[in-house]
């Protein structure tokens, strides 16, 4: 009973069995959190969007293809909220919140361990455009592979590397040059 | 090797996904090129500061709410009876909604009659009313009781509806609602019952049952639900039977998860 795979638990879910839901729930919000704020998007709204996914992957459970990778599956509705979520903040044109930076955010960020270099790179992070950040993030922080990552930017995996070559010596060059 | 093809490589061979021979080729471009020396020693500054990044937890409300959304979620799929599950169709005056709804509205006329016939006495009003709604809530229960023992699940879980509706529950309603919890054969049923309880879970007997409980849940579900139901309530009997949890092999990891942050949230 300890590690069923994710796809089992869809299945069930898709299936009727809702509660079975809980499982991936447990398995996912840490990680699905951090991707929202690690994008910058604030910690209530992080949240908020955290909670939107499940209630998605519940509604639309219908839709989930059997034996399709659920992990995929999830990051694909994340990176969806995440863009209605930017497309409506340029509609309504909140300056504050499209900047991308939250002060307040990133004072948050810089916890324990050494606060000076991780509040830097914090800032470095947001000069990177939307696309770079978002590939630092699923290939850095949230741990996924250059394959798992190329469906979902439908880019190859040749140019996600070299994309996150290039990010990543932009924060180089940005991170130094606040030394 | 040329510095660009060190461009292509340099990440792979920073998170060490390269072979033994380009990583050989590399080490021996980085002695002879300063340039990419330096590129490399600054990269790998950047690669180490990302990759030490601790987690952000998010509030405890996110798994509150999350809980909430999935006991409505599976409310609603009961009741609209998409799982699959084929219902008795009875014809419609045989439907126990309109047995019940027949019940109360007889009971309302019945009511409004009365109180146009002693319309004269105001203060007599008031009685009525009390009695009305006093009335209303004795068939409620009524009808819980009644529902509680009917075979389909979504009547179960819609009897569950009308103890949220009992401000005032007495022993019995408490008694058969921690016996849904604990014996009936259904998961949701069995969340649905814990819910209402968590309503009245300031009266301490009903706390109490609900901490025996948890020794006696072994779904997943439940176990999280009752765990987090006792956290809000930073009820401490609970760590014991959570420490049991734990210690229980047959327990999901993920439970054990939320059980061991839970016990260093009430400690």
């Amino acid at each position: 009973m300890q590690n069923i795979p994710d796809e089992t638990i869809m299945e069930k879910v898709k299936g009727g069995n809702l509660s079975e839901m809980s499982i991936l729930f447990e398995r996912y919000h840490l990680k699905l959190f951090n991707f929202f704020f690690r994008m910058g998007l604030g910690r209530d709204i992080s949240q908020d969007m955290t909670q939107n996914l499940f209630y998605r992957m519940i509604r639309y459970r219908h839709t989930y293809k059997e034996g399709a990778c659920v992990k995929s599956w999830i990051y694909q509705i994340a990176r969806n909220l995440h863009n209605d979520y930017r497309n409506r903040e340029k509609k309504t044109g909140d300056l504050f919140v499209s900047s991308g930076i939250l002060p307040s955010d990133v004072a948050e960020t810089t916890d324990s361990y050494d606060e000076d270099d991780y509040g830097k790179l914090e800032m470095a992070l947001f000069t990177l455009s939307d696309a770079q950040r978002e590939l630092i993030v699923l290939s850095r922080y949230q741990g996924l592979k250059y394959e798992e990552i190329s469906p979902l930017v439908n880019q190859s995996v040749p140019a996600i590397k070299v994309a996150i070559y290039r990010a990543i010596r932009q924060l180089r060059s940005v991170y130094f040059k606040q030394t | 090797m040329k510095c660009e093809e060190l461009e292509e490589k340099i990440i792979d061979y920073l998170d060490g996904k390269l072979d033994k021979e380009s990583n050989i080729e590399i080490e021996k471009h980085l002695e002879t090129c300063e340039r990419c020396l330096d590129e490399f020693r600054d990269l790998q500054e950047v690669i180490k500061i990302i990759s030490n990044r601790k987690e952000i937890e998010p509030d405890d409300s996110l798994r509150i709410n999350f809980y909430h959304m999935l006991h409505n979620e599976i409310k609603r799929s009961k009741s609209s009876g998409t799982a699959g599950v084929q219902r008795e169709i009875l014809p419609w005056y045989n439907h126990i909604f309109f047995r019940i709804a027949a019940g109360f509205a007889l009971l309302i006329t019945g009511t409004l009659i009365g109180l146009l016939i002693h319309s004269g006495f105001t203060d007599s009003h008031q009685a009525q009313l009390e009695e009305l709604r006093s009335e209303v809530t004795t068939l409620k229960k009524a009808a819980m009781f009644t529902m509680l023992k009917e075979e389909s699940s979504s009547y179960r879980i819609k009897a569950l509806d009308y103890a949220d509706d009992i401000n005032t529950p007495d022993e019995n309603v408490i008694g058969i609602l921690v016996k849904t919890l604990n014996t009936d054969k259904n998961v949701n049923v069995r969340m649905a019952a814990a819910y209402a309880l968590a309503k009245y879970a300031d009266q301490q007997p009903v706390c109490d049952s609900l901490v025996r409980s948890l020794s006696l849940q072994s779904d997943p579900i439940l176990q999280v639900t009752l765990i987090n139901i006792l956290v809000e309530r930073r009820e401490k009997s609970a760590v014991k039977p959570i420490q049991e949890i734990i210690a229980d092999e047959n327990t999901l990891d993920d439970v054990k998860y939320v059980a061991e942050n839970s016990i260093k949230y009430l400690l």
